[in-house]
């Protein structure tokens, strides 16, 4: 289907089909909410475009999710940051896991009928995500047994499996694999965090001597770091789409609340949410075209962070004591939100580093 | 024009552009055809011809043929171009200047106020010129901190620097995209010369700043480059002065344009 045509009739579709939220914008409403615009999208078939028949798509160019992505993003019916695992962890999945199991647990993620997580980070190892020190040993069976600690684990309270990394060899990045691990095996244990703008988003997750079955790896044993870098531009086409929609909208919204009518400070967070979006539309179209994605994807992640955060300074700016004294609109929520866009999916410093080590050529620091 | 005609038509014209300037410039392109590339190929002319302009630093009064091509005006005539600050000038095609500009190459004069010109083919080409600028101005900073050293390591190896050409390149990158993305709408070449102001002008502060006293001579290349940027910034409106009216067209419509799409 081609992208005016599949937009045009979605659009229709969303219109005559009521899946706006509800009034409780707790996480567990929004993650409850995910799950049912995911099922509706399913089930009339949306949901399934641009993704393989081999996982239960449709086929079709990967485009048409990032036309699904908009118009949800921008109708407000699923907030982007968790819409998008599935754009970071299904292209994974279909890469890295045998296919009889891509086959049988893409569609649950896709349906609404389970929510994963990716297990990345831990106490010790953030932006060093190389140092990681979870532990993967295989035992006579064939199985791996896994030890250690995950945090900032975006929605794994809720979450029916991980995408988890965790050491199998020696030090540094070939001795790190990767494994898709059920959440309810015995040994894991979640303990939600408090985050800063109230919506608990994330968690530690504990592993015991957790039984991994030997199927769940993902690649080979030391393929993990390779999965780790391929899923990153991933999170950074599809998903940047959709977030720089939300934004558009957030903007719309600050014109529609009133805002001080400062023309300069409108202009450049238009100017900046205009420059990620064109930057990320010649993304898309790189990828549609069939292009491997790498560093260059930095370019984008800083574009849209630094846009992202000047938008919601403008709007504290220009609806002077909205996020400090009423909590109207979320844009106290929105606004606190937005601090973290120079820090998930590496941070702000982290992109500037790969941009002049890569991009710029100017060898070590 | 293939991908291969693309190539050679940039070599010449770089090879060109770096031996000529001005009113010798202008003969050289007319020359290579500058005119029927406008007429047949301005989306491959414009860019190119603009955006080596800046590369090479050199100058030329393509500009006014720019503008007239979009008034529908005759050829050869130097319309009255705004500056901002609600200045006008004209691209003196002879290639002097009388006032003293701050880019004293650059054969601008201040003129009376002119009528209104259509302005968004101008400010494109403009925006290709300052993107040009701005990569040329990274070209120095880069190659001087990877041959410079202090404290026994190349400048290239401290993450401030490095975090500084970053920040350059990304903004140039950005303008990049806004200025292909362009269509033929006022709105879209608005935002396209503003970005390519502001990539410009942050690219001269942090190349200005990477190649310390060097950076500052007369005999380096690095101000042509940086008084450039800052003369075409103000040509067909500023970045400041295009981003405010941005702002003023969200304040009218009360709705963000999506100005690009998949
Ligand atoms: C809202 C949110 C959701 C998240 N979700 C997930 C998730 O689902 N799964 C997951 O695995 N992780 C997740 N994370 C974790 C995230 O990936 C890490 O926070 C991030 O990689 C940074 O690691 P860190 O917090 O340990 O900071 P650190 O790495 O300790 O960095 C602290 C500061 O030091 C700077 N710094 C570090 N190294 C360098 C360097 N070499 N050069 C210059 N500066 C440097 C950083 O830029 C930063 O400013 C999430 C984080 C947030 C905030």
């Amino acid at each position: 289907m081609r992208t005016a045509e599949f937009r045009r009739e979605l659009r229709a579709w969303l219109d005559g089909h009521d899946l706006a939220p509800g009034d409780d914008h707790g996480l567990d409403a929004q993650v409850a909410q995910l799950a049912r615009v995911r099922r509706a999208l399913w089930e009339a078939d949306w949901m399934r475009y641009g993704w393989p028949r081999e996982v239960g798509g449709l086929g079709g160019p990967g485009v048409l999710r990032a036309v699904l992505g908009e118009e949800v993003a921008s109708r407000d019916l699923a907030e982007p940051g968790i819409w998008s695992m599935v754009e970071v962890l299904v292209p994974t999945l279909i890469d890295y896991a045998p296919p009889a199991l891509a086959a049988e647990m893409v569609p649950r993620l896709l349906s609404g009928r389970e929510q994963w997580c990716q297990g990345f980070s831990e106490p010790g190892s953030g932006s060093d995500l190389a140092s990681l020190s979870t532990r993967a040993v295989r035992d006579n069976g064939g199985d791996w047994v896994v030890s250690g600690q995950k945090v900032w684990t975006s929605l794994a309270q809720y979450a029916a499996r991980c995408v988890l990394l965790a050491r199998t060899g020696g030090p540094g990045h070939d001795g790190i694999s990767a494994f898709f691990v059920d959440m309810d095996s015995p040994g894991i244990t979640v303990r939600p965090l408090r985050t800063m703008h109230g919506v608990d988003e994330f968690a530690e997750v504990f592993l015991d001597e957790v039984r991994v079955p030997g199927e769940r790896l993902l690649g080979a044993p030391g393929d993990g770091w390779k999965l780790a870098m391929d899923l990153l531009p991933h999170e950074r086409s599809t998903c940047f789409w959709h977030r720089i929609a939300h934004l558009h909208s957030r903007l719309d919204r600050l014109l529609a609340d009133g805002c001080e009518p400062d023309a300069g400070a409108l202009g450049a967070a238009w100017l900046d949410l205009h420059t990620a979006r064109c930057r990320s539309a010649l993304t898309q179209r790189a990828l549609a075209e069939g292009g491997r994605l790498g560093p260059e994807t930095s370019v984008d992640k800083i574009l849209l962070a630094t846009a992202e955060q000047r938008l919601f300074d403008t709007a504290r700016d220009l609806l002077p004591g909205t996020v400090e004294l009423t909590d109207e609109g979320a844009w106290r929520t929105e606004y606190l939100y937005s601090r973290a866009a120079t820090i998930y999916g590496g941070t702000a410093e982290i992109q500037r580093n790969i941009a002049a080590r890569r991009l710029l050529d100017l060898g070590k620091e | 024009m293939d991908a291969e005609e693309r190539e050679l038509l940039e070599q010449t014209l770089r090879k060109t552009m770096s031996g000529a300037s001005g009113p010798v410039l202008d003969a050289s392109l007319a020359d290579l055809g500058w005119a029927e590339m406008l007429a047949e190929e301005p989306g491959t002319a414009i860019p190119l011809v603009f955006r080596l302009l800046g590369e090479t630093g050199a100058h030329a009064s393509v500009l006014n043929d720019i503008v007239l091509r979009e008034t529908g005006g005759p050829p050869g005539r130097t319309p009255a171009l705004p500056y901002t600050g609600g200045l006008w000038v004209e691209w003196a095609r002879d290639g002097s200047a009388d006032d003293c500009p701050l880019d004293p190459s650059l054969p601008l004069r201040r003129v009376a106020a002119g009528g209104a010109v259509p302005l968004a083919e101008g400010r494109r080409a403009l925006g290709w010129w300052l993107l040009g600028t701005g990569r040329a101005m990274l070209a120095l900073a880069r190659r001087h901190v990877l041959d410079r050293h202090q404290f026994g390591r190349p400048l290239a190896s401290f993450q401030a620097l490095r975090h500084r050409l970053a920040e350059a390149y990304v903004g140039l990158e950005g303008a990049e995209a806004v200025l292909t993305a362009t269509g033929d709408d006022d709105t879209c070449a608005l935002l396209a010369k503003a970005a390519a102001g502001r990539a410009a002008l942050t690219a001269a502060r942090h190349c200005q700043q990477a190649l310390g006293g060097i950076g500052f001579t007369a005999e380096h290349d690095l101000h042509r480059h940086v008084k450039r940027a800052l003369v075409l910034d103000g040509l067909l409106g500023s970045a400041r002065d295009l981003t405010r009216e941005a702002g003023s067209l969200l304040l009218r419509e009360g709705r963000t344009p999506r100005l690009v799409d998949l």
